[in-house]
């Protein structure tokens, strides 16, 4: 019976936003699992950031009194920043759902942009000086790796003649020659380094670290608790996970999405991009054992580096390298 | 075994582009023995993208040069270059006048230069695609900001020794069926290269007990 029918585009896409939604917990926890393993720990269980989000769920909140609504409000506005995402980018289908002319890639960079302006602002308002710190430090890093993002995506804009997500996936899959041309192997390249700086990975930050003076990401959150602090936790699972989609889903690996509406390709298609973001999870698990963080200054040195790379990828293009 | 045009021009614009990329990355190595360290990766992708070229195009002459220039480049000058820094035993780490960014950035100039001005030639090559050859330019400028912009002297022989590696790509480019005499006067250029700055790093460092040029501002010795 299922095999006959397809399901509507609507409900494929709301299932997208599901997908990136309950299974982000799951990669972050595989993850940090395997780290455990390859650090000779046994490694929290897998499934550990649910029981971590349910627990802050119902723990109360505490306020200071020298913090605002603003407090509040920046975790639920991010949260529905990384729901929002998952609308626009090809997380289970190849072709484009009804919302997902909404925006191209840079419309989902500016909402990724405006979750982590919410969360920054929000750790701001606490009061407290790491939180602040935190904050200052995520929005200097992230306008340093700004123009690294907008050189990805004049190298994808320039490959398919278009912004859309959709668009780049469809051209590597038509070929292997494009697999292995060099604009976009350094594309992809340059972009595999922006998601080790944005999702707070080894080379830029210790992302299980408890030593403030190092940490960049993680230190917004700190005077967050209860369910506030669980839609933090949450929403920075979806950004890896959102992240990682669209290295995988866009660059590296657009294989295993469903080509049609149909029910058993759709239901398919969420083990195997969880599985897909399970692996490359692993690859930044090894790449968090094999080098040791940069100092806070010579995190330029590696923001130059992708800066770099995606150059050189706009350059090859108009050199004929394509 | 003959792949696909298309594949084989990705797969041989990647190797060009590897070689570009230790080129930048000689630019911010602190320490000189991972520079020459470079050096030599740098040579062996050299050599690979000569066997791709041979294998390719069927070019037998291109695997003798490939096997002089692995003999020369990646085991013979390393080596020199690594013995004579374990003499020398001071000041391993370079200098550079400016930091790593604004150095990144300076190339990035530079080889957006090289890319440009070679890609409004219109050279057409049968052997490779010609995107190598702008790679190639790249190389090369990027190895002057190296030569200039680090102030020691074994960065400025890696710069050079450096350059000689874009020239070999930009010569399997734009001429793979060169005589193979005329390569290995090429390579013979290096070696006498790496005697003058043998001598050099000899001399400098036995007068200055330092191998950085930042000494040689006073015109009385």
């Amino acid at each position: 019976m299922l095999g006959h029918s397809v399901m509507a585009p609507e409900g494929v896409q709301a299932l997208q936003v599901l997908t990136v939604m309950l299974g982000a917990p799951l990669v972050s926890g595989a993850i940090s699992h395997v780290e455990g393993r390859l650090q000779g720990r046994r490694g929290p269980r897998i499934l550990q950031p649910y029981y971590d989000i349910a627990k802050l769920f119902r723990k109360e909140t505490v306020v200071t009194e020298e913090s605002s609504w603003v407090f509040l409000i920046g975790p639920v506005i991010a949260f529905g920043c990384y729901l929002i995402v998952p609308l626009l980018i090809p997380v289970l289908t190849t072709y484009g759902l009804p919302l997902g002319y909404m925006g191209d890639i840079l419309g989902g960079g500016f909402v990724l942009a405006l979750g982590g302006f919410a969360v920054a602002i929000a750790g701001t308002d606490s009061g407290a000086p790491y939180a602040q710190l935190g904050s200052s430090r995520a929005m200097t890093f992230g306008a340093l790796i700004e123009p690294t993002i907008l050189f990805v995506v004049f190298a994808v804009a320039i490959i398919t003649s278009t912004d859309l997500p959709y668009a780049l996936a469809a051209t590597v899959r038509s070929s292997s020659a494009e697999m292995v041309g060099p604009s976009h192997v350094l594309a992809a390249a340059a972009f595999f380094l922006v998601v080790l700086a944005d999702t707070g990975r080894i080379p830029v930050e210790t992302h299980s670290g408890t030593l403030e003076f190092g940490m960049i990401d993680e230190a917004r959150t700190l005077e967050h608790s209860g369910p506030p602090l669980a839609l933090l936790t949450w929403g920075a699972a979806m950004k890896q996970l959102i992240l990682y989609t669209i290295l995988i889903n866009v660059f590296v690996a657009p294989w295993g999405l469903a080509a049609s509406g149909n029910p058993a390709a759709v239901a398919l298609a969420v083990p195997s991009l969880l599985g897909k973001a399970v692996a490359l999870g692993l690859v930044f698990a090894v790449i968090d054992n094999l080098f040791s963080k940069l100092r806070l200054f010579k995190i330029t040195e590696f923001i130059a580096a992708a800066f770099l790379l995606a150059v050189l990828a706009v350059f090859l293009f108009f050199a004929g390298g394509g | 075994m003959h792949s696909a045009p298309t594949t084989y021009a990705g797969v041989a614009d990647v190797i060009a582009v590897l070689v570009l990329l230790t080129e930048f990355a000689m630019l911010r190595a602190p320490l000189l023995r991972s520079q020459v360290r470079l050096y030599m990766f740098q040579s062996l992708v050299v050599t690979a993208l000569a066997v791709v070229v041979a294998a390719t195009r069927h070019i037998d002459e291109l695997y003798v040069l490939a096997l002089l220039s692995f003999a020369l480049k990646v085991v013979l000058v390393p080596n020199l270059v690594l013995r004579l820094l374990r003499d020398a035993d001071v000041d391993l780490a370079g200098s550079s006048v400016l930091g790593v960014a604004s150095m990144t950035l300076i190339a990035i100039g530079v080889s957006a230069f090289g890319f440009f001005a070679v890609g409004s030639l219109h050279v057409h090559s049968t052997a490779l695609p010609t995107t190598a050859l702008a790679v190639a330019a790249a190389v090369v400028l990027v190895a002057f900001v190296l030569i200039i912009l680090r102030s020691d002297v074994v960065s400025q022989a890696i710069g050079f020794f450096s350059l000689e590696n874009g020239i070999s790509v930009a010569s399997l480019v734009v001429a793979a069926g060169m005589p193979v005499v005329v390569e290995v006067a090429f390579l013979f250029d290096l070696l006498v290269a790496v005697v003058v700055f043998g001598v050099i790093m000899r001399v400098h460092h036995g007068r200055t007990k330092t191998l950085s040029t930042d000494e040689l501002d006073r015109l009385k010795g």
